[in-house]
């Protein structure tokens, strides 16, 4: 390419990138388990999609689905009939193709032609194409714009061929025919097989058989349909995007998708079957990029093409947790361990449903993350689906009725009538080979061993560790890094908390040499997908780690278990002699040394060190140790990120990978995400030499509070805390899918870095490059070997004088509270000077804004308004502040910030911690009320309290993370805001356990609607890359405000590695997100704010250029108020009294009006107006999208120089249409939720008198009660205690419920429900009642069965919920109050639980209460299993049948006797009959006595102190 | 040096104590007492009492250790505060006292003579509202104890370069330079006109403030880690800056500020009047019994003893306190001290007004002196304009009596002979033209401290030593 076309594509660049829609759906399956075929059952499965509408996404033209689609079995009936009718002579062995082709005839001609040669090398026969009879009339705009012509093409077999090879050569020719058409979009085969067919497009379900006709023709039949409802974050979907795939449609995202992909190909030449003697010479094994739904669907093609059964391949796909099930059966065990030797997990959010034509089979990932609820009714069918109630069935015909579980499996098989459930498939499968013994013989486990710990602890670089401070200089450890990371890890083995955030500037601006780790931002999980949570979760983690020459998957064998096994990837000095040790047959083991010659170039070390790598791998090494130990004078270290990818990647390219491991011994990964990096780009396992060294040192220092051999052991335990961590924040479970998966963006480094050394990370600004790089090292090198240069201190954490810069240093610190103080507008320019005049720390620093000449441009051009600026109030009113809680704050502090807020017109938010409804009226009103993960203090109340209900999906300083409050924080009266124990530390889940997806977010987002319908909905999001994906997402997901979130933001606690390393540049995220809402047309509907180290009206300007049009203050008006910086918000001890619950440094110190944040605010403003004056454009909103308005300056550093900054300025330019800002437009959803209004209207006509009515209800009426809660909550706010309404209110439904039945229930409402609910029942509940209990005359035993779903009372404040049978995973999640009695629950049921009293009259699953920090549960535990079901972190277990629990017991009866009153349960009457028998095998979960408790509260709880005095 | 921390740390109620986030409440802001004014004043000995070592680790805890810190900001050498302090927590005050010559060579002297009140303690985030974090007497006594204990950094894997450097002027900024050298393993030779080292802190500071024991503990300590000391020996005139040049390697200027500035009052030639300085070294060198005859203007540094004399002080700043608490300790009849502005405006330690208040000595402000007045040329009084708000009451003015007035308006630039001899570069105020950094315009000579800033702060002049020592360590490679 030459420069001229360069600059051309550069000039174009952009950083929304349509490629990655991610989606997110409902899906499901049904089948005649006889293998009946009718019609009937495509019909109602179509009926099925429909029900599930709300879970798909509709396009701008209202017509447009994300797509949808069935795939049923091949119908003889009618293939053979319109084969007769076309002349097509197909014989009695056939298959049929769903093409979709070009609309371009060249094209098609040719991809047919292709198509054809493939198949009839196979020896197939091509019998005709028959064009698809399609009505587009039922499309929109949008699918027929894009709509492919689509044809079937039928092709003759010889006939005595068995179905399976006709399958095999089908797959086959398809994918050599997919490797030679290349350049032709359209062309995609829908499906190609002799056993099933796949019909799909962008419609919505509704019109589905209307466009398809074949599928309304009555001779279409099939015994088995699975069916598929997208909800994709893209606006233009594609028609191949539709699901389902050829085998499988999947509900979710699989997290671990680039690790997958990587490994396919690294992989390929290992894979070899007999049955498919073509696969090694594919272009791939599975696609690259596309969704990540259609890669699965190709693995799983790919196994089951080479021989492989379903149940293996799903169960090699997606496995179970198993690594730290220790009740798992050692068999079973030892298959999956067996398996993970070949294949990382496919995990993610994953709901799979999948058929070969025969058999079927339901699967969720090990997190059961995706509602699947099953059906079986008389006739045998069988019906799986994302929700119960998606065809009417009839009640008394149901024979079962349950949910497939987090790591189950559901399978059946219509040529046998069998239902496999999942142990009866685990036995099967571990029954096959002895997995066991193979193991035993093959494999070994390294162990630690203390003596040689020992011996490494005294010495290793030398004995007085002379040597260590040139170490310590060449890979840039300073000061700082030992005291606050390695030392703190060492002590407590666990990353230090920080808080304010990150002011310092990213890596590439610095003035400073910087990690090259510091380049690499984490990525993290957000809306499309969940992270999880590696504190109460981490059951289902491992960071089990393996070496050893990987083998052919298709061949299950002893010899191919020759593998060593370490728990963690990050090894000590003892594994790491014991792997150099190695039987070198199996385990040869190479050292290659990652140093260069100063005479060489970095790029040429770098390649020559891999060609290296290759010759090595060629002659047997196994276990390649690259070791940066060596320095010298004459030679630089190659950074080992570096090294480690570019061989990782040469490697792959050479088919090698799987042949070795990548075993790094380095000095420079001394923090967790240094590790994740190393890991992300390729290495097995690391061996950190310096760290540990490090340690030995400040034990010889004196500086360390334990023995030298527990501080290395803490180090190591507190690396891999942090990167399951790292991990969890993308949802991935295990080391091994994260390995290689490159989930970082670099920010600031050279395209052609990552190009050759980790091709999948984005480097979407360029910036430094190898020669920068070398740059910094030989400046390091330089001072590395002067003895008189001391180790730097970096002051990257904190402001240290001649270190990193920070951009609230005490210069800005001083001279802001300084002009707040004085209220003088002179002083508030010396502080805005000192910022906007610093050097470049930010990436906005590199534009310059154009000041054209002030005199002249406003009052003299002719078509701006003369000198109509905006007015000050009318900027005013575009600010809000930051989520801050108080708890986090003090109550003054939150006052105050409020008061200021509505003074001036903006808004303040209530941050996650509740807020005091004495405050709703009043000038004290958080107009921002937020929604996050740990739901506290959120009623209907609290909601109708609001102007903008804010989902806080991220957060700037810790994206991936929930909020954490100090334990010495929570006091009574935080407590009480919270439904919280005083004294016990708060941390918020990760996920919101109700938004696992897009589908769920639209589903928050209804919900809030519903109970709300005057406030804007507004995400919360952390711009990182795909940013702009998921506001798009976001926007058809129904929100009217989007808050892009900078990495730089505050905090009040958060560990260290979150605040340095994750979330990106607002610049990057704004724009991005701005272009694609521009794209996709939504941009005049959602509000777009900006929020991250806003400091001036300079910082304002230039945010409203790159698209926003609000703008959040975190830091800013806290400064003003009077802090200062200090970064021990976490302590409680803040000495201005803004960040702490302490009394006295409240009522003395606290010196923060609300008048300093209006003077702050309004100096903005009016610096804001006079610069709209300066560059002459008289509206914020006539700013938005101006960048011709900006330039970009000269660098002051080469790396500065490096960066391409002109895609930011191409992705935020103003459209030339009207849709370039916000202009107050509603995002509302189409469904308006009739029963709902229904209820509100009868309400208001019957005056709040209960009526006998009974609603019928079915699963697409979703959150039914929110209207009338947030009514009731409205009047309580509104009328205080003058009419205060008293009556309670009862409301009988039956049917099936939707989702978010009774969510936020009022206290006054009652909600009977006869029949089944779906997920989030009684979610956020305050009050009131919910009774659900199934129909009289039911074949089924209710108890043995689900009746709610996922997430049932999640964050419950209050209220009563019973359900006459069991609940699905994770119920009662943080409920804080309300009292509940069901007959089972599903895995980590009661976490987080901070009060309230659950009863389970059944089993429980994995993982129950952890984290439960306050309330009671009570468990019949009939199997005695309950013991090991529990998380013991924070409960103890007690037997019920003691003298002492007679309270408790008191407490069962009564809540028994409500539930048989409510549910009307038959098991409940046989245990309340036979109470004394029963009460032997209840159990008792409180949790822990802790020390802080009685501190805060005076007398403890009675019931308590008595059974601990017994205990 | 075996974990110190776990035992002395024993005393089991104070961990409590002293861990607590909130102590910086609980613990009030204490700084150590001093020897009442009647009894002191008979005295030249240090007015403040030593500690125990409970009541400095309790002090020292204090601290909140900042993410902005800003007495380390406020530092001109940014000593590492809130590390020191959390080593001296912990007990670990001799680490405390290694980690406080990491960044500044004279600890124990900042302890005493810095202006924390204005530097590190004023910027403390404490200082509002809750009181300070005692720095400087932390300081003060760690070093104090270190020296006491004869503490010696460890030098042992210091390799030596086999270079040569002299210093000349063994005051702030010429040990800055020499110690940092020292430590890196240079030869270096430290030359003073004076018969002790410390340049003004020795001679120009009173014992009252500095006792001279402290300055001869840390020549010691510098001696024994490889400094050369020559004394009385002054360039220029017992040894050529050529033949030095010759000899080293590269040489380091700290020649200091001592021109005395005399407002250009009338009278100032008068019998009786004093310039502060020459007040001060005179008394030192009588105190001390320093052989004077090196220095070439021997009466100059003439000791005055001012016993029943009425001492009229004009200026405000630390020197101006020096003389008043000097002259009270001499037995003058009456100390007054007259500044020209009011007395939030002094440029010195609010500390030292206090304790000078204390021992007796009058403030008179906003009084700008126009003429000192004698008879037969002896001094008998000082003119003054009254300074006021009201511009319409000019010219008010007031006769205040004396017998000896004593300037102390500060001091400006004292350029030798020799720098034109060898063509170093000086500006029209005399202090020196650098030319990049602490390089001045001839190589291999650098020079820091007063004669390049104009006079200033010990700390200034001690960063500007250190980073000439840094400069010429890089030029050795």
């Amino acid at each position: 390419m030459n420069s001229s076309d360069n600059s051309y594509a550069q000039a174009n660049q952009t950083l929304y990138n349509h490629n990655q829609a991610k989606d997110n759906c409902g899906f499901g399956l049904i089948t005649q388990l006889d293998g009946i075929q009718s019609h009937q059952l495509i019909q109602t499965s179509i009926t099925a999609l429909i029900r599930m509408t709300h879970r798909g996404a509709i396009s701008s033209d209202g017509l447009t689905g994300d797509g949808c689609g069935l795939q049923i079995q091949l119908s003889d009936n009618f293939f053979q009939n319109t084969a007769k009718e076309l002349n097509f002579n197909i014989g009695s062995r056939y298959a049929i193709g769903q093409i979709f082709l070009s609309q371009n005839k060249t094209k098609r001609v040719f991809a047919r032609q292709i198509l054809e040669e493939e198949l009839e090398k196979e020896t197939l026969s091509i019998a005709g194409w028959r064009i698809v009879p399609v009505d587009t009339s039922t499309c929109g705009e949008v699918a027929k714009k894009s709509q492919p012509n689509i044809q079937q093409v039928f092709i003759r077999a010889p006939d005595g061929w068995s179905k399976h090879d006709l399958e095999r050569r089908l797959f086959i020719a398809r994918r050599r025919a997919a490797d030679r058409i290349k350049n032709d979009q359209d062309y995609y085969v829908v499906s190609l097989s002799c056993l099933v067919i796949v019909y799909k497009g962008l419609v919505m379900p509704k019109y589905l058989s209307k466009f398809y006709k074949d599928l309304s023709d009555e001779r279409m039949q099939s015994a088995i349909c699975l069916f598929h409802q997208r909800f994709s974050t893209n606006t233009a979907p594609l028609w191949k995007y539709a699901q389902p795939f050829r085998f499988l449609a999947h509900n979710g995202e699989i997290n671990t998708i680039n690790a997958n992909r990587n490994w396919s190909i690294a992989r390929q030449n290992k894979l070899y079957s007999p049955l498919l003697p073509d696969l090694p010479k594919l272009s791939h094994l599975v696609n690259q990029n596309g969704s990540d739904s259609s890669s699965l669907d190709n693995m799983l093609e790919v196994l089951l093409a080479g021989g492989m059964d379903i149940f293996r391949a799903l169960r090699l796909l997606i496995p179970p947790a198993w690594s730290k099930q220790k009740n798992m059966d050692a068999d079973l065990r030892a298959f999956h361990e067996f398996n993970s030797m070949h294949m990382e997990p496919w995990d993610g959010p994953a709901g799979i449903v999948m058929s070969n034509g025969t058999q079927i089979a339901c699967t969720l990932d090990r997190n059961g993350l995706r509602p699947a609820r099953y059906v079986i009714t008389k006739d045998r069918i069988l019906t799986v689906a994302s929700e119960i109630g998606v065809w009417d069935y009839d009640e008394a015909d149901v024979i079962e009725k349950d949910r497939v579980g987090p790591g189950e499996m559901l399978a059946a098989d219509t040529s046998t009538g069998q239902i496999w459930r999942t142990n009866k498939i685990d036995d099967m499968l571990k029954n096959r080979y002895p997995y066991l013994e193979w193991l035993r013989e093959n494999t070994i486990k390294l162990k630690s061993n203390s003596l040689v710990e020992e011996i490494a602890a005294k010495k290793f670089i030398d004995e007085k560790l002379a040597e260590l401070p040139v170490f310590e200089k060449m890979f840039n450890v300073s000061i700082e890094e030992k005291e606050q990371v390695i030392r703190v890890l060492a002590n407590d083995s666990q990353e230090a908390t920080s808080s304010m955030g990150d002011d310092t500037p990213v890596a590439v601006l610095s003035q400073k040499q910087r990690n090259l780790f510091d380049y690499f931002r984490q990525q993290f999980a957000q809306v499309t997908n969940p992270p999880i949570d590696p504190l109460r979760e981490t059951s289902v983690m491992s960071l089990e780690t393996c070496f050893g020459r990987e083998h052919n998957v298709f061949q299950e064998a002893n010899g191919l278990a020759h593998r060593v096994i370490v728990n963690e990837p990050v090894v000590n000095f003892a594994k790491y002699l014991q792997l150099k040790k190695l039987n070198q047959t199996h385990y040869q083991f190479q050292t290659l040394s990652m140093s260069y010659p100063l005479s060489d170039s970095l790029e040429d070390a770098l390649t020559r060190l891999c060609e290296k790598a290759i010759e090595l791998v060629q002659k047997g090494c196994v276990i390649l140790h690259l070791t940066d130990r060596i320095l010298s004078k004459e030679t630089l270290p190659i950074q080992s990120v570096l090294a480690t990818g570019a061989i990782h990647q040469a490697l792959i390219r050479n088919g090698l990978r799987c042949d070795t491991n990548i075993f790094v011994e380095t000095g420079t990964t001394r923090d967790s995400h240094h590790f994740a990096v190393l890991l992300g780009v390729g290495a097995t396992a690391i061996y950190p030499y310096l760290s540990m060294q490090l340690i030995n040192q400040m034990y010889e220092d004196d500086l360390l509070e334990t023995d030298l051999l527990s501080a290395r052991k803490n180090y190591l335990k507190g690396i891999n805390k942090g990167l399951l961590k790292i991990m969890s924040k993308m949802g991935i479970s295990t080391v091994a899918s994260y390995r290689s998966a490159q989930l970082f963006e670099a920010v600031g480094l050279d395209r052609s870095i990552c190009n050759k050394c980790f091709p999948d990370i984005q480097s979407r600004i360029s910036g430094a490059t190898f020669k920068d790089l070398e740059r910094d090292a030989k400046l390091l090198a330089l001072n590395a070997w002067r003895p008189h240069v001391k180790p730097s201190r970096q002051g990257q954490l904190k402001y240290v004088h001649g270190g990193e810069y920070h951009c609230y240093n005490p210069d800005v610190v001083t001279l802001l509270q300084k002009a707040v103080n004085s209220g003088e507008y002179s002083d508030y320019q010396k502080y805005s000077e000192v910022v906007n005049n610093r050097n470049i720390a930010t990436i906005r620093d590199m534009f310059k804004l154009k000041i054209n000449d002030p005199n002249h441009l406003l009052d003299k051009s002719s078509n701006s308004d003369a000198g109509n600026v905006d007015k000050i109030e009318s900027i005013l009113k575009r600010f809000d502040s930051a989520g801050m809680s108080i708890g986090a704050l003090s109550p003054e502090a939150h006052e105050s910030l409020a008061v200021a807020m509505n003074t001036i017109g903006g808004r303040s938010n209530s941050g996650e911690g509740g807020e005091d409804p004495t405050r709703f009226n009043s000038l004290k009103n958080s107009k921002i009320k937020q929604v996050a993960s740990g739901r506290f203090g959120v009623s209907a109340q609290y909601l109708a309290s609001a102007e903008v209900l804010q989902i806080k999906v991220a957060q700037g300083a810790k994206p991936g993370e929930g909020g954490q409050l100090p334990g010495a924080k929570v006091t009574l009266e935080i407590a009480k805001l919270r439904n919280a124990t005083p004294g016990v530390t708060l941390i918020s889940p990760p996920p919101h356990h109700d938004i696992y997806s897009i589908e769920d977010l639209a589903q928050l987002i209804f919900d809030l609607k519903q109970v709300n319908p005057r406030a804007l909905i507004s995400v919360k999001l952390v711009s990182g890359p795909g940013v702009g994906t998921i506001a798009a997402g976001v926007a058809k997901a129904y929100a009217d405000m989007i808050t892009i979130a900078g990495h730089d933001g505050g905090t009040g606690a958060s560990p260290l590695t979150s605040v340095k390393y994750a979330g990106t540049p607002w610049e990057l995220g704004l724009s991005e997100a701005h272009q694609a809402l521009v794209e996709n047309g939504l941009r005049d509907r959602i509000c777009l704010q900006v929020d991250g180290g806003l400091k001036t009206g300079l910082d304002v300007v230039k945010g409203a250029i790159l698209g926003a049009d609000s703008f959040g203050f975190g830091t800013g008006p806290m400064v003003a108020l009077g802090c200062k910086f200090l970064r021990i918000c976490h302590l409680n001890n803040c000495a201005t009294g803004i960040a702490t619950q302490n009394k006295i440094l409240r009522d003395n110190h606290f010196s923060g009006l609300p008048e300093k944040v209006i003077n702050y605010f309004q100096f903005v403003a009016l610096e804001v107006q006079n610069l709209l004056k300066k560059v002459g454009v008289n509206s914020v909103d006539k700013l938005i999208g101006r960048v011709d308005l900006l330039e970009i300056i000269e660098g002051q550093t080469s790396k500065q120089e490096h960066l391409d900054l002109q895609v930011i300025l191409n992705s935020s330019k103003r459209p030339n249409n009207e849709m370039a800002h916000y202009k107050n437009k509603r995002n509302t959803p189409f469904d308006i939720g009739k029963l709902n209004q229904k209820i509100l209207q009868d309400y208001k006509e019957s005056n709040g008198a209960s009526s006998k009515k009974t609603y019928q209800i079915k699963n697409y009426d979703r959150s039914v009660g929110a209207s009338l809660s947030g009514y009731l909550g409205l009047l309580e706010n509104e009328n205080e205690s003058e009419h205060a309404i008293k009556q309670k209110y009862i409301i009988n439904f039956k049917g099936v419920a939707g989702q978010s039945f009774g969510v936020w229930n009022h206290s006054l409402l009652t909600l009977n429900l006869t029949g089944d609910a779906n997920d989030y029942v009684g979610k956020g509940m305050s009050g009131g009642q919910i009774n659900i209990r199934p129909n009289e005359n039911i074949q089924y035993v209710a108890s043995r069965g689900a009746i709610i779903g996922n997430t049932c009372l999640y964050g419950a404040t209050g209220g009563e919920l019973f359900a006459g049978g069991q609940a699905g995973e994770r119920f009662a999640v943080r409920n804080s109050g309300a009292i509940s009695c069901v007959e089972g629950v599903g895995d980590h049921g009661c976490e987080y639980m901070t009060g309230g009293t659950v009863v389970v009259l059944g089993p429980v699953g994995e993982n129950f209460a952890a984290g439960m920090t306050g309330g009671t549960a009570i468990i019949l535990d009939i199997r005695e299993r309950l013991q090991r079901k529990v998380n013991l972190e924070h409960v103890e277990v007690f037997e019920l049948a003691t003298p002492e629990c007679e309270d408790y017991i008191d407490l069962l009866k009564d809540i028994i006797e409500k539930h048989i009153i409510s549910t009307n349960s038959p098991w409940a009457k046989k245990i309340s009959d036979n109470f004394e028998h029963y009460l032997n095998y209840f159990m008792l979960v409180i949790p822990k006595e802790s020390s802080s408790l009685s501190q805060f509260i005076p007398k403890t709880d009675k019931l308590i102190t008595n059974l601990r005095v017994v205990k | 040096m075996k974990k110190v921390s776990k035992t002395t740390c024993e005393s089991s109620k104070n961990i409590d104590i002293l861990k607590d986030p909130l102590n910086y409440i609980s613990i009030s802001s204490q700084r150590p007492s001093k020897v009442i004014a009647e009894s002191r004043k008979t005295n030249f000995n240090e007015i403040y009492i030593k500690p125990s070592d409970e009541h400095i680790k309790k002090q020292s805890s204090r601290c909140l250790d900042c993410g902005n810190p800003y007495c380390e900001w406020k530092c001109p050498l940014h000593n590492i505060i809130p590390n020191w302090l959390e080593l001296s927590k912990n007990g670990q005050f001799e680490k405390a006292a290694e980690l406080m010559h990491e960044t500044n060579p004279l600890p124990e002297i900042c302890g005493r003579v810095c202006p924390q009140d204005r530097l590190c303690e004023q910027a403390c985030t404490l200082e509002t509202g809750f009181g300070a974090v005692t720095i400087g007497d932390v300081e003060k006594q760690i070093s104090d104890k270190a020296l006491a204990n004869n503490w010696r950094p460890d030098l042992s894997n210091v390799k030596k370069l086999n270079k040569k450097v002299a210093v000349i002027g063994a005051g702030p900024a010429g040990i800055g330079c020499a110690e940092l050298l020292a430590r890196n393993g240079v030869d270096v030779t430290v030359y003073d006109r004076y018969p002790e080292i410390g340049g003004l802190l020795t001679f120009g500071i009173p014992g009252f403030k500095l006792e001279k024991e402290v300055i001869r503990k840390r020549r010691k300590f510098l001696e024994d880690i490889g400094i050369t000391f020559k004394l009385n020996v002054e360039v220029g005139n017992d040894i050529k800056i050529e033949d030095i040049q010759k000899a080293f390697d590269s040489v380091f200027l700290g020649l200091g500020c001592y021109t005395s500035l005399d407002g250009e009052l009338k009278g100032k030639k008068s019998k009786g009047v004093i310039n502060a300085l020459d007040y001060l070294i005179g008394n030192v060198y009588q105190q001390e019994k320093f052989n004077i005859k090196t220095i070439q203007s021997t009466d100059q540094y003439n000791y005055k003893n001012l016993k029943g004399k009425n001492v009229l002080v004009l200026g405000g700043g630390d020197t101006a306190m020096d003389c008043v608490r000097s002259a009270v300790r001499q037995n003058a009849s009456k100390v007054t001290c007259v500044y020209r502005r009011d007395k939030h405006s002094m440029p010195g330690s609010p500390r030292e007004v206090e304790n000078a208040i204390e021992e007796g000595v009058e403030f008179i402000f906003n009084h700008q002196p126009t003429e000192i007045l004698s008879n037969n040329n002896i001094v008998n009084g000082v003119n003054f304009d009254l300074a006021s708000d009201d511009t319409s009451k000019k010219n008010n003015s007031n006769i205040i009596d004396a017998d000896v007035v004593i300037i102390a308006f500060g001091f400006a630039a004292s350029p030798s002979s020799w720098f034109s001899d060898i063509g170093l570069r000086t500006k029209a105020n005399g202090l020196l033209d650098m030319s990049k950094g602490p390089l001045t315009n001839i190589e291999n000579l650098f020079a820091g401290g007063d004669m390049v800033s104009g006079a200033d702060l010990v700390v200034t002049a001690i960063a500007q030593g250190r980073d000439a020592a840094t400069e010429i360590l890089n030029s050795f490679g």
